[in-house]
């Protein structure tokens, strides 16, 4: 093969998937990675790491998704991981009111921990146990609308809307560095722009992702 | 590889050399695999990156094996492993044509070694290896896996042999942690598919090779180079003895170069344009390459080298010159050569052959390519083979019969290669046409000089490689008169893979997928057992264990390291301690990691105030993967070591007896210096300790330097905690340190950190002192004075216990005025300040050791 530089993909987007334990964090993960639903799946006891290259207006973009633990005895280590995040998808379970309840703690944390243009989504998650819903359509169509946030409902059971909530929220990202609202090479940015030469390597970029193992 | 080279000694070769990986799942170091020849005889095998890692004599022990299982794991990879004597090496490679070759190479060169006798002696290996006591002579020198060293910057050198690991084995293997160099698995993955991607092409290739004896070009030769219809793509065009002067082969310098490529130029094919891509010489032997001007914008990695075979085996007057490129995907070398002349030197034309084979190098490639590394070889030029045992005028009747297959049979090429000493692999087409040399010049008569040259096909085209579909043409030109040879031309139809753009975005697509996939798949992955580490009940001084077991139940091979949260100052609290907190662990291994918990002097305090716990979070982070949350709780049993003075005088009651929650709020209420009346002057704890080193301690020698003994320490913290009736247990030495550790172990020392600078000017004055100590809290003032009264009591009888008042001034000067926790700094200039702060703590205390001091006593409450 002559030429080496088409094979690289252009961004590294930095994302984080937040909200109480059990909405499925994990599985929205496991669904957009591996197009799979996991039915039984242990608690996060710590933060996972996934990554799918993605493609939005003919880029290449690496997306690195960490899924936090979301058990509240965790929830002041889970915070170390907000810094540098491009995106953060805020999860609640449509079958449970209360951590739609605590959305508005999840997104004070989210809005003090990121930066400013960190693209927020929130999904409504198991749409498909519409037998057991809890929470409105519409009333959190209208919590996102007020708080700025993009909305979607989705399911990591059926695959519904959870590749378009991962896409859309890159697409913003990606509006946003174009707009010049971002700038890509900025670590707290969550975004890192790749030169032809090639992609860094994953250990390279996680440690200066990471906010805490400057050790 | 160039290193290697210099190495070589003249009698050596390298026979073939491949890029392989050692992998283990994604990690990968590349190395190069070099097989040496020695003498055309000994082979060996050497593993080299920079330098060479391992030299393998190719010998009885030497054994090779094609890996079936990791194999069907991952289609299409080629997974090799060496073992030698004990040691296995375990390499991936790209399932290419290349690989296959160099199989083949090692393969020959194992059977080579088959038929040999003797085992043949290996020193001159030694040369090569760097690692010599992973060699032959040493291999009793054996690591395992568990000796391996993490050194700084992910960076991993470990060493290991079947011995140890029983199974999947590697040995000596510098790995660059979770370096994805994701370029090259992508271009790996691309080549394996190339088929899906790419289309056939067919093209003519026009070969020519021509001896012109040092004439200028004096004739049209269009009657050589244009002989077809169709005009070829591509022109490779050979020359030997283009000058014979001097200055040719000295200084490698002549004016026939521009006028033979102008000549070569003008009688191209009128048919096509074509683009000069490189032009080689050495001394008399030249090669051009044209490419048909449309083709020529897919020619790429053009490069050329040449290989004197001639005098002392190095000069140009014999020898080769290649010209190697891409065309789209398809890698073609051109070589002429000129062998060595005389009818009898027919080994020697074999051996320039093989020096010319080994030795070419196209460099500005990793590694330098060699003439085998192409798909397509075209191999022409003066060969100089004869023909022999045949009687000259029966060859010239035959030739003039036609009957070139009669001849053919002593042809010297025709047999050799036959029997596989030359040119191995290469194809030649039938010769359908009269010998090429020697003519006299001018005319198509056979040489008539007094030397009278039997008649030979010296000039000859072979190739190699499975996209060289079909020789269409092979003859020789007559025509051509002003050399005492007749040029000679071949036409190939060849086949060449070109890039279907729309099919390779797809192709290209779906690799970048299933990359995808695999990278979370080869994520680093761990298990610990237990996520909730839960200690029972701790007590002060008594520290617990705990192990930790982390299982690496990935694919890769694993870092971890216990890292610190967000503001915390290290990646554990005080009283915990992890060991190891970072460490390397291959896969299917395990790490046990201790963590001890131990509550002592320096955290008992938080402890008993109720500002800490027996509770931490541990962040086990995974280089390049997922991070883990370790819980770690216990309870721990509150102690008066770790209250301060203020509490202490209002328990009435052994602590034991106390409710927490009564204990945290005369802690957290401490300052307020509220006393109620039943408080006691001094401790009772203190007290006790006192009361008993006056009673029994007065005479010893070196009390409070001596050490106590642990045992005996929490015997007394028990004692104390529970206030037992028992006899205060234990030796006065331990009690004397359970006194330090008593007033250590309070969250500030007994003269408050705030009154430190105040103390430590006034260190010189006695009456500056008396003042601060007046203004000190009341009970604090009341247990420093009482402590030193019994200090002066203790001195008064130094003569039988020998202590002075400067060693106790120092010892108490550190306790009363202990500096804050880790506020020592390890440079010497803190050392140096903290010697002299030192010094003024001691003088301050001092002056209470040597003075009285009743004015400030206020009338004592003994407890009990
Ligand atoms: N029916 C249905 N069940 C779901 C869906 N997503 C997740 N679950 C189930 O919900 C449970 C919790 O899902 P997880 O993905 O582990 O939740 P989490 O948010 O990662 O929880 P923590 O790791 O504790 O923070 C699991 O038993 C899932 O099988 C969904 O879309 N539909
Ligand atoms: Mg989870």
């Amino acid at each position: 093969m002559s030429s080496s530089g088409q094979y690289s993909y252009s961004y590294i987007f930095k994302y984080i998937i937040i909200g109480d334990m059990g909405v499925g964090k994990s599985c929205l993960l496991h669904q957009f990675t591996e197009q799979k639903f996991m039915p039984d799946c242990p608690h996060t006891i710590g933060v996972e790491f996934g990554t799918r290259i993605i493609e939005v207006h003919g880029e290449k973009i690496k997306l690195q998704i960490w899924d936090t633990a979301g058990q509240e005895r965790f929830r002041a280590v889970t915070r170390s991981y907000y810094r540098g995040a491009a995106g953060a998808l805020m999860v609640y379970d449509i079958t449970r009111r209360s951590t739609y309840n605590h959305l508005s703690s999840w997104l004070t944390d989210t809005k003090n921990l990121t930066n400013p243009n960190t693209v927020i989504f929130l999904i409504g998650n198991k749409m498909d146990l519409e037998g057991s819903r809890d929470v409105r359509y519409d009333e959190a169509k209208k919590f996102a609308e007020e708080n700025d946030l993009i909305f979607v409902e989705a399911s990591a059971m059926t695959g519904e809307n959870v590749e378009q909530a991962f896409l859309e929220t890159a697409k913003k990202i990606y509006q946003n560095i174009k707009d010049g609202k971002l700038n890509a090479n900025m670590t707290e940015s969550g975004v890192q722009h790749k030169e032809r030469g090639g992609p860094a390597s994953l250990g390279d970029s996680s440690s200066s992702d990471k906010p805490n193992c400057s050790c | 590889m160039n290193s290697i080279q210099k190495l070589l000694s003249s009698d050596e070769s390298i026979i073939s050399s491949h890029e392989v990986s050692l992998v283990q799942g994604w990690m990968r170091s590349s190395k190069h695999l070099i097989i040496l020849e020695k003498s055309r005889d000994l082979k060996a095998l050497l593993v080299a990156s920079e330098g060479v890692d391992y030299a393998l004599p190719i010998d009885s022990d030497f054994k090779f094996d094609i890996d079936c299982e990791s194999k069907s794991k991952n289609a299409g990879d080629v997974f090799i492993s060496i073992t030698y004597q004990k040691n296995k090496l375990l390499f991936e490679m790209l399932p290419v044509s290349k690989t296959n070759a160099f199989i083949n190479e090692l393969l020959k060169a194992m059977e080579h070694q088959s038929k040999r006798k003797s085992a043949g002696d290996y020193s001159w290996l030694k040369k090569y290896s760097k690692k010599t006591d992973l060699t032959v002579e040493n291999q009793g020198v054996v690591m395992d896996a568990r000796t391996c060293t993490v050194p700084s910057e992910n960076r991993a050198v470990f060493v290991c042999t079947c011995a140890a690991l029983g199974k999947f084995v590697i040995l000596g293997i510098e790995v660059l942690t979770f370096c994805w160099t994701y370029d090259s698995v992508i271009k790996y993955q691309m080549s394996i598919r190339e088929q899906d991607y790419t289309y056939i092409q067919g093209i003519q290739v026009f070969i020519g090779t021509w001896n012109v004896n040092g004439q200028s070009p004096s004739c049209d030769l269009s009657d050589w180079l244009t002989t077809t219809v169709d005009p070829p793509h591509i022109y490779a065009i050979g020359f030997q003895e283009l000058d014979l002067s001097k200055e040719a082969f000295l200084f490698n310098e002549t004016l026939k170069e521009d006028e033979w490529l102008r000549a070569v130029t003008k009688s191209l094919h009128p048919g096509a344009a074509y683009q000069k891509i490189c032009l080689v010489r050495l001394v008399g032997m030249m090669l051009i390459v044209f490419v048909e001007e449309n083709l020529a914008q897919h020619v790429h990695n053009v490069a050329s080298d040449t290989v004197g075979t001639g005098i002392m085996g190095k000069l140009g007057n014999k020898g080769g010159v290649a010209i190697r490129l891409d065309l789209h995907t398809t890698s073609l070398c051109f070589v002429n050569s000129h062998l060595a002349a005389h009818t009898e030197e027919f080994e020697r034309r074999n051996q320039d052959f093989h020096d010319i084979d080994s030795r070419i190098a196209f460099t500005g490639f990793l590694p330098p390519k060699s003439i085998k590394d192409h798909d397509q070889i075209y191999w022409l030029g003066d060969l100089n083979y004869r023909i022999t045992d045949l009687d000259l005028t029966k060859v010239k009747n035959l030739i003039n019969a036609g009957k070139y297959q009669t001849i053919l049979e002593h042809d010297q090429l025709t047999r050799q290669h036959a029997k596989g000493n030359v040119f191995l692999g290469y194809k030649e087409g039938a010769i359908h046409f009269r010998p090429t040399y020697k003519y006299d010049v001018g005319t198509d008569d056979w040489d008539s000089s007094e030397k009278n040259r039997a008649p030979a096909w010296c000039d000859r085209v072979l190739y190699k490689g499975d996209g060289i579909r079909q020789q269409v043409d092979y003859k020789s030109v007559p025509s051509l008169k002003i050399s005492d040879h007749k040029p000679v031309m071949s036409l190939f139809n060849s086949d060449i893979r070109v890039i279907d753009a729309v099919r390779y975005r797809k192709v290209h697509e779906e690799v970048m997928k299933k990359l995808d996939k695999l990278e979370n798949e080869f994520l680093p992955q761990v298990m610990v057992d237990n996520t909730e580490v839960v200690f029972d009940t701790l007590r002060f001084l008594e520290a617990q264990n705990k192990t930790l077991i982390i299982a690496n139940t990935g694919q890769v091979p694993v870092q971890f390291e216990f890292i610190k949260k967000f503001d915390d100052s290290n990646y554990c609290k005080d009283w915990l301690h992890i060991e190891p907190y970072m460490g390397f662990i291959l896969p299917g291994e395990k790490c046990d990691v201790k963590l001890e918990v131990y509550v002592d002097k320096r955290c008992a305090s938080k402890m008993n105030s109720g500002q800490d716990k027996i509770y931490d979070i541990l962040v086990l982070h995974l280089e390049g993967g997922k991070d883990l949350f370790i819980t770690v709780t216990g309870s721990y049993e509150r102690s008066v070591f770790g209250c301060s003075i203020e509490t202490l005088v209002q328990l009435n009651v052994p602590l034991r007896d106390v409710a927490l929650g009564k204990l945290i709020e005369l802690e957290s209420s401490k300052d307020s210096g509220t006393l109620s009346n039943t408080s006691y002057s001094v401790p009772k704890e203190i007290w006790f300790l006192v009361d008993h080193l006056y009673r029994h301690g007065l005479k010893q020698q070196n009390l409070f330097e001596h050490p106590g003994l642990p045992s005996e320490i929490l015997l007394i913290r028990n004692w104390l905690d529970t206030g037992s009736s028992d006899p205060l247990p234990g030796s006065v030495h331990s009690v004397a340190e359970s006194l330090l550790l008593l007033l250590e172990s309070t969250a500030e020392p007994l003269i408050p950190y705030n009154m430190h600078p105040a103390c430590l000017t006034a260190s010189t004055s006695y009456v500056q002192a008396k003042q601060l100590i007046a203004s000190l809290p009341l009970c604090s003032r009341n247990v420093y004075l009482y402590l030193c009264s019994f200090l002066q009591e203790l001195l008064s009888h130094a003569e039988e216990n020998r202590l002075d008042a400067k060693t106790i001034a120092t010892l108490f000067g550190q306790i009363f005025l202990r500096d804050p926790p880790r506020s020592r700094d390890p440079s010497a200039r803190g050392k140096s300040q903290t010697q002299t702060q030192a010094r003024r703590k001691a003088n301050f205390v001092y002056h209470f050791l040597v003075n009285d001091f009743s004015e400030l006593i206020a009338p004592v409450n003994h407890p009990g």
